[in-house]
């Protein structure tokens, strides 16, 4: 039984690509990188695609707005249309957003920018753990079966999900049909800083697009897919699970809470044999 | 351009230095054109100004170094003396793996241009580690910043969220995770603030790359390629500029000489560099590779030829200009950023190019960069001096043997013990109350919570963060993926101790970093030490300086490595700042400040300094001793007081270390914190807290043995370095029983509660209890406020 094959995007300024390979291998995937500029024909061996964090082209004018005009971005977005999935992280997310390919409501259009961090009396670069949680009624590939809050690390600057369309804001921020919202340990949406760490409205964490084929999130799954990474003294099951492991050796190989995300793609294999 | 050296008098010579920026002495200028038996050109006195400065050339403390520092050890692979050392780290499947580290000062430039001082601070050390051949795992950043409280206030606040920013945005950006750091707010840096880096590396045994121009171009054309950013002005006379005193008033003057950085462009080089070295490795050919630093190309040139035993030709027009008309001398000598230079066979260049310009396409990632061949190695000649020459076309501009570059000056400084009795008045404890004493130490710029500020900063990049800062004493990293061994990393220096015992303050800077280790499991490797100091020329300062190195070195030797006995602490790499004081001759505390690096087996048996669980024990593992000199609660009551610092006993300090690694051996402990700063009480509240400041978990301390014997104060606040460790009760006895078999020090201090209060019973005004909200509120409203632009 062949692998899934992974294709992970490279825009000059990512700075996430090796452990993006590494957490797809952790899964069970075969993951490659496809360089900003080799021929954009390469996209077609791969059955999903990650979009890595980073910053891309120095953020210029707006985070992942330079990577989205590009030739690459504009092939990966024909292969998603056409029903393969793709996961943007953190810079990622922003290139997705950028790309219109999230919430993705026309081809091309672009409804959603990342605007700066911003909570009373705090703004800028945030890097800390946070709870996530996925919505119930919000259809999306990378969601599936993320039924309980996880606990997640960011690291970002611009990371509030807005839009200058009110009817499509008031959909972003509906209970029951974010993709994934920041949340307190108990899985209540976040209210306010630091369960909510950036100030999103309607405590967006990601976004999906097109039928949900299509991630944009803030959040590093890679850095939360190994439990060492966890911090012991997180609340929850989680931090449990990595004190109880301290009493033991051997803790390499235990899988994380942002795994599950990640091995959503291996469901790609049973559609590819059937 | 000749400068007619020979021909001018003292004054003459005088304004010519002047006119071209330099800082050598005329003695200085006089000896150059007299060992090159000419009148030298404007690049050549450049170059040798750079090379003569104290930052390059150590000359006033090379002495020193040498007699007091140990460097040698089974475990070190290279020692001082490469752009990083390389200490061996972990075997696995039959290959050796080595971590590299390097640590170095930024502070002149910090000062002056506070963002892209700091910035430049983290790109210039990382530079360090890539050129051994290593990956950059992580970069820690020890700050000394002026008084946010006092009559510069408003400026050192400043500075801070500058420096913040800076460490930010390049960090972040290059996709280096931050591990770690301290912040010491002092008067004594109100004029000249320090920021220090520290930047650690991966890579196989074999795998490393030398500085040097290698043997096999004894046997083969070898070519010198440079690459990166185009040259421009930027950093000229850095060197320089960071070995003078800072003045303010000259120091807009002096923002040519900070250097711009581009992180963007760096990480996508750090790209290129990985498959360029790859890509030789695979051909199997031997190259060198170095960092461009101060001095730039003519530095990084003469550098490499003459420590491989080469000469070297090389001609500025071809190398990348920002501009054509560049002077000779800046294009030569400037400290432009982002910039590698390798020497490799003539039979691979033009692939080595290619990877660079077509498959990074570096040209479009910054307008002029790229790598291109600017000369050719000249491979030694018996019984003739090795030629170092640069032109630029048809202009010879250097034209000199290249040892008489790299080899420098040295001076004896003379120095003199600094007086310093202890203060005849007693500290104003009198009607002072233990709680409100606490909350007063957890709320001042030097106790409260840091979290706001390192949240700025990436931690977890790269996905190899075991512990981040905050969770425990020192980060903790994964170096190699798939194994489950980590590295410990921390920063330690006191200047408050260094002021009062220049010393003792050295010691301490080693024994604090080494205990923070300890803290995570972690088995002390090795250190490096960045040594900050005043004006070297005052005979007072120097002995302060060789007093704190001869402290370092004492403390690495009596330490030692404790899986080899006998062996010295190794110091591996390390950096000297002079001249850390403005005109007015304020010059800062001694502040030696030292990183340190330790082995842990398996980063899950690690522990966080949180309280864990109820009911389980609270320990306190080392001597107890009554000395409040330096300490925080001192500084708070009457800041100028000066009494005796606490003194160490190292085969004692080496019974501890072994218990609290044997506790974790043995699955006894739960949390680990080291008591510094702030004395035994703040210890055991940071516990409680924990990193977010919102634990549930207190606890029940009983201190009446040393209150009985010094007093409340003492009792709860003396800095006499020890650990707290939690223990299951069950494994109390156990664990009292290893600690006298160790002879170790060792006291139950009380216990873990699920309650969320502090409770501290046997002191003279009777038992105070404190609820954890409120000690929160005090920890972790200060942080937030200084770095707050609104109220400042």
């Amino acid at each position: 039984m062949s692998r899934v094959r992974i294709g992970v995007l490279q825009f000059p300024g990512l700075n996430c690509e090796d452990e993006t390979l590494r957490v797809l291998a952790f899964a069970g995937l075969e993951a490659s990188l496809v360089r900003w500029n080799e021929p954009v024909s390469r996209l077609a061996e791969f059955a999903g695609y990650v979009i890595p964090g980073g910053f891309s082209y120095q953020d210029r004018v707006r985070s992942g707005c330079i990577a989205a005009k590009s030739a690459l971005m504009e092939a990966l977005s024909r292969e998603v249309e056409g029903g393969k999935p793709v996961l943007g992280i953190c810079n990622g997310a922003q290139i997705l957003v950028e790309s219109g390919l999230v919430p993705g409501t026309a081809p091309g259009r672009v409804d959603v920018a990342m605007a700066r961090n911003r909570v009373p009396g705090r703004e800028g670069y945030n890097a800390c753990w946070v709870h996530v949680r996925a919505g119930r009624q919000a259809p999306c590939f990378f969601t599936e079966g993320l039924a309980e809050p996880f606990p997640v690390v960011i690291g970002h600057a611009e990371g509030r999900f807005l839009t200058r369309d009110r009817e499509l804001q008031a959909r972003l921020e509906d209970p029951s049909r974010r993709t994934l919202f920041y949340c307190t340990p108990d899985g209540e949406a976040a209210t306010e800083y630091p369960f909510n760490p950036n100030g999103s409205p309607g405590a967006l964490a990601g976004l999906a697009g097109l039928d949900g084929q299509a991630l944009a999130f803030m959040p590093h799954p890679e850095r939360a897919a190994w439990l060492w990474q966890v911090p012991e003294d997180i609340e929850g099951p989680w931090g449990r699970r990595r004190r109880e492991a301290a009493a033991r050796a051997g803790i390499a190989g235990h899988p994380g809470p942002g795994l599950a995300m990640i091995e959503s793609f291996r469901r790609l294999q049973k559609v590819e044999s059937v | 351009m000749i400068v007619p050296v020979s021909r001018l008098d003292d004054d003459g010579l005088r304004a010519s230095l002047r006119e071209l920026s330099l800082t050598l002495s005329l003695e200085e200028a006089r000896k150059v054109a007299s060992m090159i038996g000419r009148d030298p050109t404007d690049t050549e006195l450049t170059l040798f100004d750079t090379m003569w400065s104290e930052h390059c050339s150590y000359k006033s403390s090379r002495r020193v170094l040498k007699e007091h520092l140990p460097t040698e050890a089974g475990n070190v692979i290279l020692g001082p003396g490469e752009d990083a050392g390389i200490v061996r780290f972990a075997e696995f499947d039959g290959e050796t793996w080595a971590v590299a580290v390097a640590h170095e000062s930024h502070n002149h430039p910090s000062q002056v241009m506070p963002v892209e001082g700091a910035a430049t601070g983290i790109g210039g050390v990382v530079r360090d580690v890539y050129c051994m051949g290593a990956e950059v795992i992580a970069v820690l950043d020890p700050l000394r910043f002026g008084d946010p409280e006092g009559e510069h206030g408003a400026r050192s606040l400043e500075i801070t969220r500058e420096v913040m920013e800076g460490i930010a945005m390049y960090g972040n950006a290059l996709g280096v995770p931050n591990l770690g750091g301290d912040v010491v707010f002092d008067t004594c840096y109100d004029d000249n603030c320090l920021v220090n880096v520290v930047a650690v590396g991966v890579l196989r045994e074999k795998d490393i790359v030398r500085s040097r121009v290698p043997e096999e171009a004894k046997r083969e054309p070898y070519d010198f390629v440079l690459v990166g950013k185009p040259t421009d002005w930027s950093g000229m006379g850095g060197a320089a500029f960071a070995s003078a005193d800072l003045d303010h008033a000259a120091a807009l003057d002096n923002k040519g000489s900070v250097q711009v950085a581009d992180p963007f462009l760096k990480r996508v080089l750090v790209v290129a560099n990985r498959a360029v070295l790859e890509f030789c490795r695979e051909k199997g050919v031997a190259i060198g590779f170095k960092d461009l630093g101060a001095g730039g190309i003519a530095c990084v040139s003469s550098e490499m030829a003459d420590a491989g035993g080469f000469g070297i030709e090389l001609d500025l027009d071809l190398a990348a200009l920002a501009e054509p008309d560049l002077p000779d001398r800046v294009a030569a000598c400037s400290e432009t950023q982002e910039r590698f230079a390798l020497a490799v066979p003539r039979r691979i260049s033009a692939d080595v190019l290619r990877i660079y310009n077509e498959t990074y396409e570096l040209g479009s990632i910054y307008e002029g960069a790229g790598a291109r061949v600017i000369g050719r190695v000249l491979p030694p000649k018996e019984g003739q001096p090795r030629p170092y020459r640069l032109r630029r076309g048809e202009t010879m501009l250097v034209d000199v043997p290249v040892d008489m570059i790299t080899e420098g000056i040295r001076y004896d400084r003379p120095s003199r013990p600094r007086e310093r009795a202890p203060s005849p008045r007693a500290l104003p404890l009198e009607g002072r109350e233990v709680g409100e004493t606490l909350r007063a130490l957890l709320a001042s710029a030097h106790l409260c919570s840091r979290r706001e500020l390192y949240q700025h900063y990436d931690s977890e990049v790269q996905a190899r963060t075991a512990m981040k800062p905050g969770n425990a004493d020192a980060g903790l990293v994964v170096p190699v993926p798939g194994h489950s061994a980590g590295l410990a990393l921390t920063v330690d220096g006191n200047p408050r101790l260094s002021r009062i015992d220049p010393y003792l303050g050295g010691v301490h800077a080693v024994v604090e970093a080494v205990r923070n280790l300890v803290c995570v499991g972690a088995v002390p490797a090795a250190i490096t030490d960045c040594l900050n100091y005043g004006n070297p020329e005052q005979p007072e300062v120097f002995w302060e300086f060789e007093e704190g190195v001869r402290g370092i070195g004492d403390a690495c030797r009596g330490i030692g490595r404790l899986e080899a006995e006998g062996e010295p602490l190794p110091v591996v790499s390390g950096n000297v700042s002079f001249y850390n004081q403005s005109s007015t001759g304020r010059a800062i505390a001694p502040s030696p400040i030292v990183s340190a690096m330790g082995i842990v087996a398996d980063v899950g048996r690690s522990r966080s300094l949180s309280l864990k669980e109820a009911g389980h024990l609270l320990f306190r593992v080392g001597a107890f001793s009554p000395e409040l000199g330096g300490s925080v609660l001192a500084h708070l009551l009457d800041p100028s007081w000066r009494a005796p610092v606490p003194p160490v006993d190292y085969p004692q300090l080496r019974a501890e270390l072994r218990l609290v690694l044997e506790a974790y051996h043995q699955g006894w402990a739960h949390a680990v914190h080291d008591i510094s700063e702030g004395g035994t009480l703040v210890a055991v509240v940071e516990m409680a807290l924990g990193p977010y400041g919102r634990s549930r978990r207190g606890a029940r301390l009983n201190l009446e043995p040393f209150a009985r014997d010094h007093g409340d104060f003492i009792a709860c606040f003396a800095e006499a370095g020890a650990f707290v460790v939690e223990v299951a009760a069950a494994d109390a006895e156990a664990f009292e029983a290893a600690a006298s078999r160790h002879g170790a020090p060792c006291m139950r201090l009380g216990e873990v509660v699920d309650d969320p209060t502090i409770r501290v019973e046997g002191l003279e005004q009777g038992t105070v209890v404190l609820s954890l909200s409120d000690l929160a509120r005090a920890r972790e409203g200060t942080m937030p406020r200084l770095l707050s632009r609104e109220e400042s």
